[in-house]
């Protein structure tokens, strides 16, 4: 089955079983890696994109449900890395292996997008991803600084 | 042959990029995205290999070979900076590309010497070894380029100047790209080994502290992990072992599956007898044998997964089901400590009964840690493609070299035709170093030969199929001096086969008291085990520091005070300087704290092996809050550390920050359970990982710790095993209970 969608501003089809989890149909069908498989049940977070602007766990999105969406991953977040949390992210040394970053940045970036000042409070509460090397210190302070620069 | 397999060269070339606070994003992060497809990076025309650890590019690039992989912690960027330090390069020239465990075979171990067994594992890329290596080869190169401008302009060598990548001379005023001078400098013989820098001559080692050089390819997911490798052609398997380890696969219906969408084949795994072998590996074959498993190969990973879940599959759990439960396996580890152990680690003085007798007061604690996963975030998996003699192994590993004598071993194949590519790795924590997972992609792949199959753990068979952190007991019994100083210890400790010791017999505590003896016991567990941040130290430590703080309460003096009396009698005084400076830096004793809340403090090295002025000595306070009804909040962390000295600041504090909250993890929240001998927990929904909202607002890295003993020791391990006590302890001083047993969110700590 043929499915029809939007992924970083280009129109995609994606012949693939309507099961399949976006997750899945990006990384194998579509060869775009940048959105990590950690867990498969919506816990780490390390496949979050923006599904109509909405961070979503890709893991748990089936393919069927994404038709007509618009869709944007790690892959385009920016042109050229030039959102500001990505040079932040560069120059504060924030991540460690990296490997939950991607979903990090996007989950980051939908924060950023809804709450422009966020309070500690507010990245408690919508950053649920995990990060098994503990780089939680120094993402908090690269949103709030994110922040400061998208305001100035 | 494939496209991907023309040329010999293992390629996996990393981006460095500008560093310094720069914002823009350099020409390399575009270079970055081509150099990320294997064996196509063939050196332009023109380059110069004046060491096998330095290639210098006629575009003033200078590839930089790294043997350590780097999980995280930053050694791609510190073998650049060693390089740095001496050659005279601009930063952002310098590309650092995995050295190939191949040719380190071929060549007489090239790659591998400095270092060691552990070479190509992440442990130190400050080693001694390695920083000279480095350091050697930049300089000579940078001799060797300064020869050959001399040559050209007929000038002294000694009045050249190599800086920015650019060699010049001022009375003449020429100058030259070191890419200019290559051919020359790479036919110069020069007549002595260059001296290097004195330390106190250094611009860049401890004067800078560069950002991870690979940084920018995570933000925008060009990074390619293991996970990531994409091949031509290349099909995918999900695997199951035996949910019980140890046990064997009976059966399994195939039929059952074939005609699921994309399904190619159904293989089963039997382990490879451990023949005598000539290859010799770093680590024994006996390390990292495989599992009895079934896989199915499918066209794609999530046909393969669904295809495996409705596979008919028969075990015979064999032996490891009569552990029933966790309690019958902490019991069995419990009852190991009730009598010394048959090994005897540590004998010093008399612990007799006059010993005994002599004390004023004993005081006597059993202590118990349980099995922890790594969980890496990037789940177990890796490529490899076997044809009749020849494999190739994509694998992120966190020892490549393992990796390779294993894809040797499990396919008979010649190492001189077996080439493993090293990925970027999704964390390892000790998980990726043995090679049992490579084993496994490897018994899979060949049999399904002249294609490359990518074999994925789910997160729930790498977490059930672990080489865990060992189910550890202990018990300690002490007795005190009239000035309540230990005068005689016992300690005891026990866990499965091949637990590791570490951290009883060998630390200071146990070294400074005048009667001493340590013995540990094997218990017959079935479930394997690893190393874990800090193999046997993670446990040792909760159980000595408990026990410590223990004495400090029996002698009635504050345990931070009582600590810093107990060492300051080993001769090593990083103890005493990381206690008192976590003591002046936390508020300790400053204040009077409502009772639900209370400070704890904890000591510990790793690396020492029971010698002063080796390893990395952390002190740590926590600051806790207790409700009535038992919840803990953890206020405030303050660590200090003796590394002897750092060379990257910021990634030492990067280290620390981030072991602190591993082992605050391990502490709180960790622990497997076994139910009729499988493992239980699967996922983070029953696994639990510190979150965001769950980190400590003030976690506050101290550097005053520091000795400045030349050393530049490891930073990964030591914080993650003072945490805990130092938690337990502020528990203990805030609600009066003593936890002797993570993890403790699970004890009960409500209080009237």
């Amino acid at each position: 089955m043929s499915v029809s969608l939007t992924i970083n501003g280009k129109a995609v089809e994606v012949d693939a079983d309507p099961s399949t989890p976006m997750l899945w149909v990006l990384r194998d069908h579509l060869g775009m890696t940048g959105t990590k498989f950690g867990c498969g049940v919506a816990q780490c977070g390390a496949c979050t994109i923006h599904l109509d602007g909405q961070p979503t766990r890709s893991c748990q999105l089936p393919l069927e449900a994404a038709h007509g969406a618009n869709i944007t991953t790690i892959e385009g977040l920016s042109e050229n890395s030039s959102h500001p949390l990505q040079k932040i992210w560069i120059e504060a040394n924030v991540p460690q292996c990296g490997y939950c970053q991607s979903g990090m940045l996007m989950a980051a970036a939908a924060l950023l997008k809804e709450i422009p000042k966020p309070t500690d409070a507010d990245i408690d509460q919508y950053i649920s991803n995990i990060c098994r090397c503990g780089t939680y210190t120094r993402v908090r302070a690269a949103i709030h600084k994110a922040a400061e620069m998208m305001q100035a | 042959m494939n496209e991907i397999l023309k040329s010999n060269r293992r390629q996996f070339i990393v981006s460095a990029l500008a560093t310094g606070g720069a914002l823009t994003l350099g020409p390399r992060l575009a270079q970055a995205a081509e150099t990320q497809v294997w064996d196509k990076n063939e050196l332009p025309a023109g380059s110069a290999e004046f060491t096998p650890w330095l290639t210098i590019n006629p575009d003033d690039t200078v590839i930089v070979r790294v043997a350590a992989v780097d999980i995280g912690n930053g050694t791609l960027t510190q073998a650049c900076s060693f390089v740095m330090e001496e050659l005279g390069s601009k930063w952002e020239n310098l590309i650092p590309e995995y050295a190939d465990p191949n040719a380190d075979y071929k060549n007489g171990g090239v790659y591998s010497k400095p270092g060691s067994v552990l070479a190509y594992f992440s442990g130190r890329s400050t080693n001694p070894d390695r920083a000279s290596t480095y350091m050697i080869a930049a300089a000579t190169a940078r001799e060797q380029l300064k020869a050959a401008a001399a040559q050209a302009w007929g000038v002294p060598a000694g009045e050249i100047v190599a800086k920015d990548s650019t060699l010049s001379h001022q009375a003449s005023g020429k100058s030259a790209r070191f890419g200019e001078m290559l051919a020359a400098a790479a036919q110069v013989k020069l007549d002595a080994e260059p001296k290097l820098k004195d330390p106190s001559e250094w611009t860049w080692l401890t004067k800078t502290h560069p950002a991870k050089v690979q940084i920018p390819q995570i933000v925008n997911g060009s990074a390619v992990y293991g996970m990531d490798v994409r091949l031509p052609g290349m099909v995918y398997a999900a695997l199951r072992q035996s949910p019980v380890q140890g046990g064997k696969l009976v059966s399994y219906d195939a039929d059952a599956i074939k005609d699921m969408p994309g399904v190619l084949k159904v293989v089963a795994v039997k382990p490879k007898a451990n023949e005598p072998s000539d290859l010799k590996p770093p680590f024994p074959f006996g390390v990292n044998p495989a599992q009895e498993a079934v896989a199915v190969i499918a066209e794609h990973y999530w046909q393969a997964r669904t295809a495996l879940d409705a596979l008919p599959v028969v075990w015979d759990d064999g032996p490891g089901a009569q552990w029933t439960s966790t309690a019958k396996m902490n019991q069995a580890a419990i009852d190991a400590v009730s009598k010394p152990g048959e090994k005897i680690e540590l004998s010093q003085g008399t612990v007799d009964d006059a010993a005994w007798k002599g004390a004023s007061k004993t005081v006597e604690g059993t202590y118990l840690t349980p099995f922890c996963e790594q969980a890496p975030m990037e789940p177990l998996n890796g490529t490899c493609l076997v044809t009749k003699d020849r494999v190739d192994l994509w694998h992120p590993s966190a020892h490549t070299q393992e990796s390779f004598f294993v894809a040797a071993d499990e396919t008979g194949i010649d190492p001189k035709n077996v080439y493993v590519h090293q990925p970027y790795v999704g964390g390892s924590f000790g998980r990726r170093v043995f090679g049992d997972d490579s084993r496994m992609v490897v018994a899979i792949a060949k049999q399904y030969p002249g294609t490359p199959v990518h074999v994925i753990w789910s997160r729930e068979e790498t977490t059930r199929q672990g080489r865990y952190r060992p189910l550890m007991a202990g018990y300690l019994k002490a007795g005190l001096g009239a000035d309540g100083m230990p005068t005689v210890f016992e300690g005891r400790m026990s866990g499965g086969p091949g637990f590791y010791a570490t951290g009883m017999a060998d630390t200071a505590f146990t070294l400074v008291t005048p009667n001493a003896q340590v013995t540990s016991q094997i218990v017959p567990f079935h479930i394997l085990q690893g190393p874990y941040r800090g193999p046997g130290y993670n446990s040792n430590a909760f159980f000595v520091e408990t026990f410590v703080d223990e004495l400090a309460y029996a002698a009635g003096i504050d345990p931070m005070e009582y600590r810093i009396k107990l060492y300051s009698k080993w001769a090593d005084k990083g103890w005493v300087k990381t206690l008192t400076e976590v003591r002046d830096k936390s508020g300790w004793g400053k204040d009077t704290l409502p009772k639900g809340q209370g400070r704890g403090v904890a000591v510990a090295n790793w690396g020492m092996g029971g010698k002063p002025d080796e390893g990395t000595t952390v002190a740590t306070v926590a600051k806790v809050e207790v409700t009535k009804a038992g919840d803990l909040k953890i206020l405030q962390l303050d660590v200090a550390f003796d590394t002897g000295k750092v060379f990257n600041e910021d990634a030492v504090r990067a280290e620390m920050e981030g072991g602190t909250l591993f082992g605050l993890n391990m502490s709180l929240n960790e622990g497997l359970n076994i139910n009729n001998g499988q493992i239980v927990e699967g996922n983070f929904d029953q696994y639990p990982i510190i979150r965001m909202a769950d980190t400590p607002d003030n976690i506050n890295v101290h550097f005053g710790g520091l000795t400045g003993n030349p050393r530049y020791n490891e930073v990964g391990e030591p914080p993650a095993g003072v945490i805990g006590p130092a938690v337990g302890n502020a528990i203990f001083a805030a609600i009066g209970k003593r936890l002797r047993q993570t993890p403790f969110r699970t004890q009960d700590m409500s209080w009237t």
